[in-house]
């Protein structure tokens, strides 16, 4: 251990804190460095004499000046979703919220995934050939589009009479065998 | 001690206000003396204290007992406080160790003047009243601290004036505990150097 080492564990020495090997090390480097000893005896002398400083008492206005600082302060009301975070915060909340809220996304997933498998084939066949018939324009859908502004998109372009009687999962599926049988019009 | 805190800040959070006043009652001590030793600056300290509670007074319903521990919180607040204080004070007074001195009265509120520097022990043979040598190195080590860096002079006041933790101080500085204890054995260091001259005799 060299002199800046020795230093370096001033404050781990005072405060007893080193483990064994660094304390026979320091306590070494001490005994054979005068400097550092020195320089040792110094540092603890201040940090006692700092620890020392009397301790600073209050003004008999404080207490008063406060209450009647206080008195006209309102303690913030937390808006509804800060609450909500807090709650959620919460580790057990947070557990039992995750999961509720897989369930549902779940459930929802599962809902819509059996919709779709029980009427997809047909009904996409018919409203095609429907489509194609009127001589309507179907717009392609492109890459990454959710069914939610196909669906609208396909309530607002088809005057046609099937539309309004159908469901709405129908609708989506048509969009989705539209765009394999028109033309894209050059890239997506 | 942190568990009456936490009963208090939650009747506190319910409505009961008198639970925020036995706080404040609790901790306006130790919280003056350290904003003082920290700010070098007695007058101020009791307002920046006052400014501290109304903030923790206002955002009592943020606290979370068990998740933070009332006077990290305090310390916490009145540290940036005192940071921005200072901050505004510019540099010409920022320590008012000048002032402090020149005026006569000290961080203590003693009003004897008494010249800090002119106050080490400059003759050997010269032997001084025990009481008042107490009193010179009380001041000679307020001032030394005064004079620290803002980032070694706060882990150092909380730790050897105020006697919290390193893990508290970590939590009150949003350091890491290797950089608390380094910072805090960095502080004493110079502490030393600066009271050097003031320790050994000549
Ligand atoms: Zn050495």
């Amino acid at each position: 251990m060299n002199c800046l080492q020795a230093e370096e564990h001033f404050s781990a020495h005072f405060e007893d804190a080193l483990d064994y090997q660094t304390l026979q090390a320091f306590e070494a480097h001490l005994a054979a460095c005068e400097g550092c000893r020195h320089e040792h005896a110094l540092f603890q002398e201040s940090v006692i004499a700092a620890q020392q400083l009397p301790q600073i008492g209050t003004s008999p206005y404080f207490m008063p000046a406060l209450q009647q600082r206080l008195a006209e302060e309102q303690p913030e009301r937390l808006s509804f979703w800060r609450q909500l975070i807090q709650v959620v915060n919460r580790p057990r909340w947070a557990f039992s919220g995750m999961m509720l809220l897989i369930f549902a996304a779940a459930s929802i997933y599962f809902y819509h995934r059996d919709i779709v498998d029980w009427n997809a084939r047909p009904t996409a066949i018919r409203d095609t050939q429907t489509s194609q018939q009127e001589g309507q324009v179907t717009r392609p859908l492109r890459t990454g589009l959710s069914a939610v502004p196909t669906l609208n998109n396909s309530r607002q372009f088809s005057p046609g009479s099937s539309m309004s009687s159908q469901p709405m999962q129908q609708h989506y599926v048509l969009k989705t065998v539209s765009y394999a049988s028109t033309p894209t019009r050059g890239g997506l | 001690m942190s568990e009456l805190d936490d009963e208090l800040m939650q009747r506190f959070q319910k409505g009961d206000e008198g639970a925020f006043t036995l706080l404040v009652r609790r901790h306006q001590q130790p919280l003056i003396n350290f904003i003082a030793r920290f700010i070098n600056d007695r007058d101020s300290a009791e307002d920046l204290a006052q400014e501290t509670f109304i903030r923790m007074f206002k955002a009592a319903h943020r606290y979370q007992p068990g998740r933070a521990r009332f006077n990290t919180w305090m310390y916490h607040i009145a540290s940036n406080l005192c940071k921005n204080e200072l901050r505004n004070r510019g540099r010409r007074d920022r320590y008012r160790v000048e002032n402090v001195v020149s005026n006569g009265r000290d961080a203590d509120g003693d009003t004897e003047q008494v010249d800090l520097i002119a106050s080490a022990p400059a003759d050997a043979s010269f032997q001084p009243d025990v009481q008042l040598e107490r009193k010179e190195l009380r001041k000679a080590v307020q001032k030394a601290i005064a004079e620290l860096p803002e980032e070694y002079r706060l882990p150092l006041v909380l730790r050897d004036i105020q006697g919290l933790s390193y893990d508290e101080i970590s939590k009150v500085l949003e350091l890491r505990s290797g950089t608390t204890k380094s910072r805090i054995n960095r502080a004493r260091l110079m502490l030393k150097d600066k009271l050097k001259s003031f320790m050994e005799p000549l």
